[in-house]
């Protein structure tokens, strides 16, 4: 059999953001691919030495949409690292609380994007739909659908009310309910499994010689998470499991996303139960001295390392990004031989590429 | 399938779920970031909001005539982050729930929130300065009585003077 080289992106209809894939083909198997970045670069890390600490919070926060909760926490971790300053008791919690919303938010919308790329539309806009109950949340009590800008150096700005935790409690409940027949189409549903039990198979060896992270990893049977190895915020003081599948395939990430959202969602019950009384953040404005730091924390999609060195004056001399998607895509070269071209787009979903974190 | 087949006619007889916006009325929550508003008599001038600013969206600048100053907020770098009435001590800067930011090209430039701030003398030696918000009072000095009232005519040095005695 002859084989062809053909090109995938660097747009195309099933990749949501520019990536250029050249797949080695032989008749409808993938035999290898070449990947090469860098379409939506920006220079941010740029921008970020040349604006001021306070700047940097919406700059980060604007780094991709998905994870943007996750930037501009792990970027204030960073400063207050440096600057030694602890955060307020209540600013911890709520750090929580808007972490692991935006995490069932982003979960769904993977989960979603796969019933899109197998053609089930209807489940696709199914799932979109219960993700709005998340997108209420979002804009009722951060006031915006995407970037909460909850955080600030030294703990969080936005409070909650007793009226507040009751609309969260509300809404959560709502979404188990929808979120148990979801799992159970997903888990059941003879579609979905036809086209992601066995596809893009990463065996757990592999897995741990690339050094995936995020629900990649835990698909393949690692059982790493930042929030239980190395916990910040408020998370070592709640009880939640690490899902964990041994699948090693697409259905495999899908599972662990899906669970892990029931598990967000008992963490902010937890947090919005022992919610402790106080300040939610710093009241004065902080020195930041000379000095260097790392900060990670669990993003949607995996282990995201920030460093940051500054230098007494206020704005960074350094700011670096470590981001989750750079380990995991390089996985990519294991996933995708022996698979059909059509499970292409699906497969590069199932890692669920954050490109604009990575290129920024 | 067939558990999905329920679902989707369930949704089917639901109705849409989405909002007939702009023939009819959307959900807008109370504390929606939305455009910026401005209260010149509030603000005391210090400059936060535009330090904190990431887009650059916030100018102040002394009019040509030196009358006071100009303070203006371009639409369209905001990035409605809040940071500016976060850090705002007088909460002169505020952000609204106006979400409706559709405008022409040809407005493109005139798309601001504008203020001006326009300088008083002071009391004793009449040198201008930023008027100081009643605002700014209450927040350094709690119960403002007529003493403290008086001081808020005078500048920085004689304000000094004054309280030295
Ligand atoms: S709006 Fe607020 S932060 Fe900005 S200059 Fe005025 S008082 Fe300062
Ligand atoms: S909301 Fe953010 S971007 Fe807009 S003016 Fe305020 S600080 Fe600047």
């Amino acid at each position: 059999m002859s084989t062809f080289t053909i090109p995938v992106g660097p747009l195309h209809v099933a990749l949501e953001e520019p990536m250029y894939f050249k797949v080695e083909v032989e008749g409808e198997t993938v035999v290898s691919l070449d990947i090469t970045a860098g379409h939506v670069h920006r220079g941010m890390e740029l921008l970020a030495m040349n604006r001021n600490f306070y700047q940097n919070i919406t700059l980060t926060e604007r780094l991709c949409s998905l994870c943007s909760n996750s930037h501009p926490c792990t970027y204030c971790m960073a400063l207050e690292k440096i600057a030694g300053i602890q955060v307020p008791e209540r600013g911890e919690y709520l750090r929580v609380i808007a972490d692991e919303i935006k995490r069932m938010g982003s979960n769904l919308f993977n989960a979603g994007i796969l019933a899109h790329i197998i053609g089930f539309e209807s489940l696709f806009m199914h799932a979109m739909e219960i993700r709005e109950i998340v997108q209420d949340i979002k804009e009722t009590i951060y006031g915006n659908r995407m970037n909460l800008a909850a955080n600030c150096i030294g703990g969080v700005r936005y409070d909650l009310t007793t009226e507040k935790v009751k609309y969260i409690t509300k809404q959560l409940e709502c979404l188990k309910k929808s979120l148990d027949e979801l799992y159970d189409i997903y888990t059941k549903n003879k579609f979905v499994r036809a086209r992601t039990e066995g596809v893009g198979v990463l065996p757990k060896e592999a897995a741990i010689h690339y050094g995936v992270v995020g629900p990649v990893a835990r698909g393949s049977g690692i059982d790493y998470d930042v929030r239980k190895k190395s916990p910040y915020a408020a998370y070592d003081r709640l009880k939640f499991d690490v899902p964990v599948e041994e699948g090693c395939d697409v259905r495999a990430r899908v599972m662990v996303r899906l669970r892990e959202i029931f598990e967000a969602i008992k963490i902010v019950e937890q947090c919005l139960k022992d919610l402790p009384h106080g300040p939610t953040c710093i009241d004065y404005l902080p020195e930041i001295p000379a000095g260097e730091a790392v900060a990670k924390s669990e993003a949607p999609r995996g282990e995201l390392i920030y460093y940051l060195r500054t230098n007494g004056t206020d704005t960074p001399e350094r700011l670096k990004w470590r981001v989750p998607t750079y380990m995991n895509w390089e996985a990519l070269h294991v996933m995708m031989p022996g698979n059909k071209v059509s499970d292409i787009p699906l497969i590069i979903n199932s890692i669920d590429p954050c490109i604009s974190c990575t290129e920024r | 399938m067939s558990s999905f087949l329920k679902i989707a006619l369930r949704n089917l007889l639901k109705g849409p779920s989405t909002d007939p916006y702009p023939f009819g009325e959307t959900f807008v929550p109370k504390g929606l970031r939305g455009k910026i508003k401005y209260n010149a008599k509030a603000c005391i001038a210090c400059g936060m909001c535009e330090h904190v600013c990431a887009g650059g969206a916030i100018q102040i600048k002394e009019t040509a005539d030196k009358s006071g100053l100009e303070f203006i907020v371009w639409h369209n770098t905001c990035a409605f982050c809040g940071l500016c009435e976060h850090y705002c001590p007088t909460k002169a800067i505020r952000l609204t729930e106006d979400f409706h930011t559709a405008h022409s090209q040809e407005d493109k430039y005139r798309y601001v929130e504008r203020g001006f701030i326009k300088y008083v003398t002071c009391a004793r030696c009449a040198t201008p300065m930023v008027p100081i918000a009643p605002e700014l009072m209450t927040l350094a000095y709690g119960q403002v009585n007529k003493d403290i009232e008086k001081l808020r005519h005078l500048c920085p040095k004689c304000r000094q003077k004054q309280s030295l005695r």
